[in-house]
């Protein structure tokens, strides 16, 4: 899977560059005491949909067609790019942690078990976006498999809200620590999860 | 050892079908799978690649179902695709550097005597390329891993005539080691003509014809005939038949035409043009 992993980070070195200064940019405004926590909260967002911009660009220059005729098989082509969005969004995880530290210690208030969870959050926020949209794109192709997506996640964000309207209380408070260690679990989990189902999808995909 | 047994292949597109194929490819030969865009080539390269699934019929590649080979032995099997497919933003340098970590046979000398061979720049951008020397990477990346099956999906499009020679010699060069054979597409069937030991003609997903190249030439001919001539001749041995205001011209087989007619040698471009007309 070497060769796949290498021309990804060829890829991104030449295609993603923006996204990469947007990334570091984000985590360092996030240091600044007044910072809003959209600045914490987007770097993993971003980090996330890289494996999505490389599928996108694979497509359209048809190596979706040609990597399958070099020695690789299908689970080594879905698994190169959850293994870019993991690193991804391990990176901005630690980046942002350490930019936490930073921020925390120059504060006075610095605590170790605060990072933690915040870190974790951050890693959350990072793997939900491509666990939820890759399989869709592994089975569709990038362009089908975005539409499908948006309209699927909103079917299920409205049947929520009619369902459970005002009860629905989203836990943004770092006390509930129960909640947010659920949460996190569940993410990782959900992108082991995701990352299976894609497998299966993308065997079953005929290249044409 | 047979390179390529396909039997009794089918798939069905909504708007296109491939229909019953039978080919089969022997270790050191070359096989050109002749049609007009759409005829089935790029289906057939795609099934025996594995890249979508067959409705029915076989595909050995040396000697294994295609499946099995494909898991264990890609690497055996060289491709060139049609439709290329390496992103726009590589150079051939960094190509072969990620050839590299895929193939475990690759070798770095062949391929950088390759790319001086066909002249193909090592710094600039894949997608600053011609066609043609998108192509010649291609080709390139096919001979530097040691491959024993060349696929290779028109080739030869896009590439000037000096190239296009060229690169024959390379292919032909290639089959000398007798474990070495060649699938070949295109609808340029002069390099088809130079190149091949075996002809397939494929027109709106049917095989039209099979046959050994030499034995074509034996088989068939052409023959210019009056209203009258034409009556004495045995329908069955017209294969296709062209009218103007000079007369009638006949594609027949050599064998079944009485003494008498002067028969003229055919090639492989008129065959297929005037098959395919009479398949319409």
């Amino acid at each position: 899977m070497k060769g796949l992993l290498l021309k990804d980070y060829y890829m991104i070195k030449k295609y993603c560059r923006i996204y990469i200064f947007l990334l570091i940019i984000f985590i360092a405004i996030s240091i600044f005491a007044d910072a809003n926590p959209f600045f914490i909260y987007y770097p993993p967002l971003i980090a996330g949909l890289i494996p999505v911009t490389l599928i996108s660009y694979d497509e359209k220059e048809k190596w979706d067609v040609y990597c399958n005729t070099l020695p690789y098989n299908k689970k080594q082509i879905v698994s190169a790019k959850y293994l870019i969005g993991f690193i991804f969004v391990l990176s901005v995880t630690i980046l942002s942690a350490i930019s936490q530290s930073i921020k925390m210690i120059n504060l006075g208030t610095f605590i170790i078990q605060d990072i933690i969870l915040l870190s974790a959050t951050i890693l959350a926020v990072g793997l939900i976006g491509p666990s939820l949209l890759l399989p869709f794109i592994f089975k569709l192709g990038a362009e089908k498999g975005r539409i499908a997506y948006y309209i699927i996640i909103g079917f299920l964000f409205t049947f929520i809200t009619i369902l459970y309207g005002n009860r629905l209380e989203l836990g943004n408070n770092l006390e509930s620590n129960t909640y947010l260690i659920i949460v996190i679990i569940t993410s990782i989990i959900l992108y082991f999860i995701s990352w299976h189902i894609s497998i299966k999808f993308y065997k079953d995909r005929e290249i044409a | 050892m047979e390179a390529l047994k396909i039997t009794n292949l089918c798939k069905d597109f909504k708007d296109f079908k491939l229909d019953n194929l039978n080919l089969t490819l022997p270790s050191g030969c070359i096989i050109g799978l002749i049609g007009e865009n759409g005829a089935g080539k790029s289906t057939t390269i795609k099934l025996i690649l594995d890249m979508i699934k067959k409705d029915s019929g076989n595909i050995m590649i040396f000697g294994k179902n295609n499946q099995e080979f494909l898991k264990l032995n890609k690497e055996d099997i060289g491709v060139v695709l049609d439709e290329i497919g390496i992103s726009g933003c590589l150079t051939a340098k960094e190509i072969g550097k990620i050839m590299k970590y895929s193939f475990n046979k690759w070798e770095d000398e062949t391929f950088n005597n390759y790319l001086s061979k066909l002249n193909i720049p090592m710094d600039k951008m894949f997608k600053d390329f011609s066609r043609g020397m998108k192509m010649k990477l291609q080709i390139a990346i096919a001979l530097s891993h040691q491959a024993k099956l060349l696929i290779l999906d028109e080739p030869t499009s896009g590439l000037d005539p000096v190239i296009r020679d060229e690169v024959i010699n390379i292919f032909n060069e290639f089959t000398r080691d007798e474990n070495h054979s060649i699938l070949i597409s295109s609808h340029i069937v002069s390099d088809l003509e130079k190149l091949c030991d075996y002809i397939a003609f494929l027109h709106k997903g049917k095989l039209l014809l099979f046959e050994e190249k030499d034995v074509l030439f034996e088989k068939y001919g052409i023959i210019h005939v009056t209203p009258y001539e034409l009556r004495q001749i045995n329908k069955k041995a017209i294969i296709g038949k062209k009218e103007s205001v000079y007369g009638t011209e006949l594609i027949v087989k050599r064998d079944s035409i009485p003494s008498g007619f002067e028969i003229n040698p055919i090639s492989i471009e008129e065959l297929f043009v005037f098959m395919a007309k009479e398949n319409i």
